[in-house]
């Protein structure tokens, strides 16, 4: 790319087949957008709806209301291990239809890309989306390109938004949890967010940690039918980690939840970056954690359930909501104090001391 | 982790506090002076197994809490420079300066940046020749060898564009103010395993005989920080005054020499103020003029910034022990987390923000035993109605029927599946 | 202050005269600056490391030791603290209504 082709404007001289590099002309609804999505999109998402490229796509759902969730994504850097945006992007979505119970259908999937950024990270984007969705026999049905000017979107900016038919009986809800209710966690805590923290530059170092991205909706699937009258919230822990979304939980349910530490998993690695940059593994990201407050009388079995896929080979009963200190969260830490888990103003930071 | 698990053993812990309750034949009030140990002081509610035989006064050990607020304006100021990438451990992006952060300043588009090190700062300086990159150099002595390392670095390798702001102190001159103040209930102190793992114990033994205060070098585990409490209580019992050591495993009584070494090359002790405190003489580190080079105050023209600390913020009398901060009018209701006042508020060891999300619990649970949280009748916040410790108390529930496979909660954490 | 975490030296190296080096934390590894203990701590020592510095060797033998005297001195009141954690209803385990079958399966 050179200063006389960024001139040159939108209308690139250079031939389609040569670029490297997204450049301002993919986004402009011309030739070579329609190249890119030709050549680079559908090939891997291809689907009966999508193949239409009508403005919008026509589908058929089962009920007579459907549940919508979107999500955008920013992380960086866009490629970690354990996945890149792409992935990360479908789970997530699909993981917000399923905490409704709901079961997830369809997707749609809108790409900000920077000038610059290269066609091979693309199509790794890309792959990793259809192979999620593929896993999940959910198609992504619609879809949009932009480009911006270099130095914006930090490399890839991707929405994706979800369509799922509602269970007749599963309808967990944020303000459904009672005292007495159980609380099991599904896998191991903070990894997603320390991955990330990893593969950042300024913080760098090695380690053995990847991210937690998958989709949770085989693990729904385990609480649908009998169970699913006992189920009353679930919530994925993403951006503010297991406390924020306890937290929210109790707000809304008015409720306390009594959190035991002795009940929650944090892996070696995760733990010890944690040590290192003085962050609470509670207020850390996770995109492979289902949480599930469940009636007591059903919780052994609803453990059994989890635990019989291997996502949830690990889930522990983690605490319990309780009628007092409505709207707290309470850990009780393994020497048996306890201490208040409250919402951070805003991101946690890295500390020294 | 090997050296940090064993260090957190429940047992241990719960037997040390046994120990200390059996020892103590009056209540005692001791001082952590380091932040970090107030952490664990406060994340594991380790003063609620002290019960009424140990108050815990949470000293000034927060370099984030007592860096003045001239010095953050100095930041501010530089991180807003279009010529200056602004580096900074993370502790100080939400500290509040006279009217914005660090954060804020970002978010408005001045480039400031997070590190680890004061290594990985230079190293942004050769990546960048083109930009200035100024560190954050705050911290006590603990900090001060890593700081010294990079200035001496540059200069060793002729990196012109890098410099430091320089907000450096040392702990022994602020324990003695803490003594010398007339209404000083400081007792004992646990002093900074780390500062000491750098500097030895030399400076606090006339401390110790001067004062008649037992002096325990202190790690910062649960376990680190009960066994220094035990030993001090010991002392106490039995009217002695020592500086004993407790962080064996790291630290010696001359310290690490050639940090000492590095730190006396390159900084010089200067009176220097403390946020809420005032002027401490002899209470922090300068850059030696050698170094002045590397000195962001000189290179940027902020020599002669002074600021006047708001007069609501009771931050000083706070970091002395003084008041607690319930204790404080603006406490909880113009001063939060969200919108703090001063820096023990942001800081995540910083009492007001440890007091602030603990003394909640207190508040809410507490409340059939005491009618208002922080009464008068009592300064410390581990009273017997504390509800932890009646076995009628309707929090401490039957968690039996909360788990149904046992190796599950006792085996430590397990491999992650993949 | 603050952060100090021990980890274990796993690689030395030298970088322009400044004695640089590989610590591995329980599975997590960083380059640090190994400046301050380059005379006293090996490749398999452990360090304690705060901004990326070590700033002391652990004195391995010494923390054995000690740690030994602090088992022993705290065992006595193992028994204690295993009824009290069975009383308060705190162990996960057993039923509360068998308080010595919560004070075995809690162990130690």
């Amino acid at each position: 790319m050179t200063a006389s082709s960024l001139a040159a404007g939108p209308a690139c001289p250079l031939p389609i087949a040569e670029v490297e590099r997204v450049q301002l002309g993919h986004g402009s609804g011309g030739k070579m957008s329609a190249a890119l999505l030709r050549d680079r999109f559908m090939p891997l998402l291809d689907n009966a709806a999508l193949r239409r490229l009508g403005d919008a796509a026509v589908v058929p759902v089962a009920t007579g209301q459907i549940a919508v969730s979107t999500d955008t994504f920013v992380v960086s850097p866009i490629e970690f291990p354990g996945g890149n945006i792409g992935s990360l992007a479908v789970h997530g979505t699909l993981n917000d239809i399923a905490m409704m119970g709901a079961r997830p259908r369809y997707l749609s999937a809108g790409f900000v890309l920077e000038e610059g950024l290269s066609l091979d990270a693309l199509d790794r984007v890309v792959a990793a989306m259809a192979a999620a969705a593929d896993l999940a026999a959910v198609p992504v049905i619609t879809g949009d390109t932009k480009v911006v000017e270099r130095g914006r979107a930090d490399g890839l900016y991707l929405n994706t938004t979800g369509i799922g038919e509602l269970d007749p009986v599963l309808r967990p809800s944020p303000d459904a949890v009672r005292p007495g209710d159980v609380l099991i966690v599904s896998a191991p805590i903070a990894r997603h967010g320390m991955a990330i923290m990893a593969a950042r530059e300024g913080l760098a170092f090695e380690a053995q940690i990847e991210s937690d991205s998958a989709s949770l909706v085989p693990l729904v699937d385990l609480l649908r039918g009998d169970l699913a009258r006992a189920v009353r919230a679930l919530r994925d822990p993403t951006r503010g980690g297991l406390a924020s979304a306890l937290n929210e939980i109790a707000a809304a349910s008015r409720v306390g939840v009594l959190l035991h530490e002795a009940g929650l998993l944090i892996p070696d690695p995760v733990a010890a970056a944690c040590e290192m940059l003085g962050l609470d593994p509670l207020y850390v990201a996770n995109e492979g954690v289902l949480t599930a407050f469940v009636a007591r009388d059903r919780a052994e079995e609803a453990l059994a359930a989890l635990r019989s896929h291997p996502l949830g080979a690990n889930a522990t009963i983690a605490g319990e909501a309780v009628a007092d200190h409505a709207g707290l969260v309470v850990l009780r830490t393994r020497i048996g104090s306890r201490r208040v888990v409250d919402m951070l103003p805003g991101d946690q930071l890295p500390r020294i001391c | 982790m090997k050296y940090l698990d064993e260090y957190r053993d429940a047992a241990l812990v719960r037997g040390l506090g046994e120990r200390i309750r059996a020892t103590a034949t009056r209540p005692w009030v001791l001082m952590e002076v380091c932040g970090g140990q107030t952490h664990t002081i406060v994340k594991q509610g380790l003063d609620e197994l002290l019960d009424d035989c140990v108050e815990m006064i949470h000293g000034p050990g927060c370099p984030v809490c007592v860096t003045p607020l001239e010095q953050i304006d100095k930041a501010l100021r530089l991180a807003q420079d279009p010529r200056v990438i602004f580096t900074s451990f993370g502790d100080m992006l939400r500290v509040p300066g006279s009217d914005c952060d660090l954060q804020q300043v970002r978010a408005r588009g001045g480039q400031v940046r997070v590190v680890y090190s004061p290594l990985d700062a230079l190293a942004l300086a050769t990546r960048n020749p083109d930009k200035q990159v100024v560190f954050f150099a705050v911290g006590f002595e603990t900090t001060a060898p890593a700081n010294a390392m990079a200035v001496w670095r540059a200069k060793e390798l002729g990196v012109k564009n890098f410099s430091v702001l320089v907000s450096h102190v040392t702990v022994p001159p602020a324990m003695m103010a803490i003594l010398d103040s007339p209404d000083n209930r400081v007792q004992g102190f646990l002093a900074a395993g780390h500062v000491c793992t750098v500097m030895g114990w030399t400076e606090y033994e006339p401390i110790a005989a001067r004062y008649r205060v037992p002096i325990i070098v202190t790690g910062f585990e649960p376990v680190d920080i009960m066994e220094g409490i035990l030993l001090a209580v010991t002392q106490l019992e039995q009217g002695r005054a020592e500086v004993e050591n407790q962080y064996v495993r790291s630290v010696r009584r001359e310290g690490t020499v050639p940090a000492r070494s590095l730190v006396e090359q390159v900084f010089e002790l200067v009176n220097r103020k403390w946020r809420g405190i005032g002027e401490i003489p002899g209470s922090g580190l300068a850059l030696r003029p050698e170094f002045a080079d590397f000195d962001a105050e000189f290179r940027f023209g902020l020599q002669d910034i002074m600021v006047d600390e708001p007069a609501e913020c009771h931050a000083g009398d706070v970091l002395r022990g003084q008041l607690k901060p319930f204790q404080c009018p603006a406490f909880g209701s113009s001063c939060t987390p969200e919108r703090p006042l001063g820096a023990p508020m942001v800081s995540s060891e910083g009492a007001c923000a440890a007091y602030y999300n603990y003394g909640r619990l207190r508040r809410e649970v507490g409340a059939t035993t005491r009618a208002e949280w922080g009464s008068a009748e009592s300064d410390s916040l581990t009273t017997d109605d504390s509800p932890l410790t009646t076995d009628d108390s309707p929090l401490t529930t039957d968690d039996s029927r909360l788990t149904t496979d046992d190796s599950l909660v006792t085996v430590p954490v397990p491999e992650v599946p993949r | 202050m603050c952060l100090g975490i021990p980890g274990r030296i796993v690689d030395r190296r030298d970088d322009r005269g400044l004695p640089m080096g590989v610590v591995d934390f329980g599975g997590v590894r960083r380059e640090c600056c190994l400046a301050y203990v380059a005379d006293e701590a090996n490749v398999g020592d452990y360090v304690i490391v705060h901004v990326g510095f070590a700033i002391s060797r652990v004195d391995e033998a010494e923390a054995r030791r000690t740690y030994e005297v602090l088992r022993e001195m705290s065992q006595l009141d193992e028994l204690d603290w295993m009824r009290e954690v069975a009383d308060q209803g705190m162990s996960m385990l057993g039923s509360p209504a068998d308080p010595a079958a919560a004070a075995r399966e809690t162990g130690g």
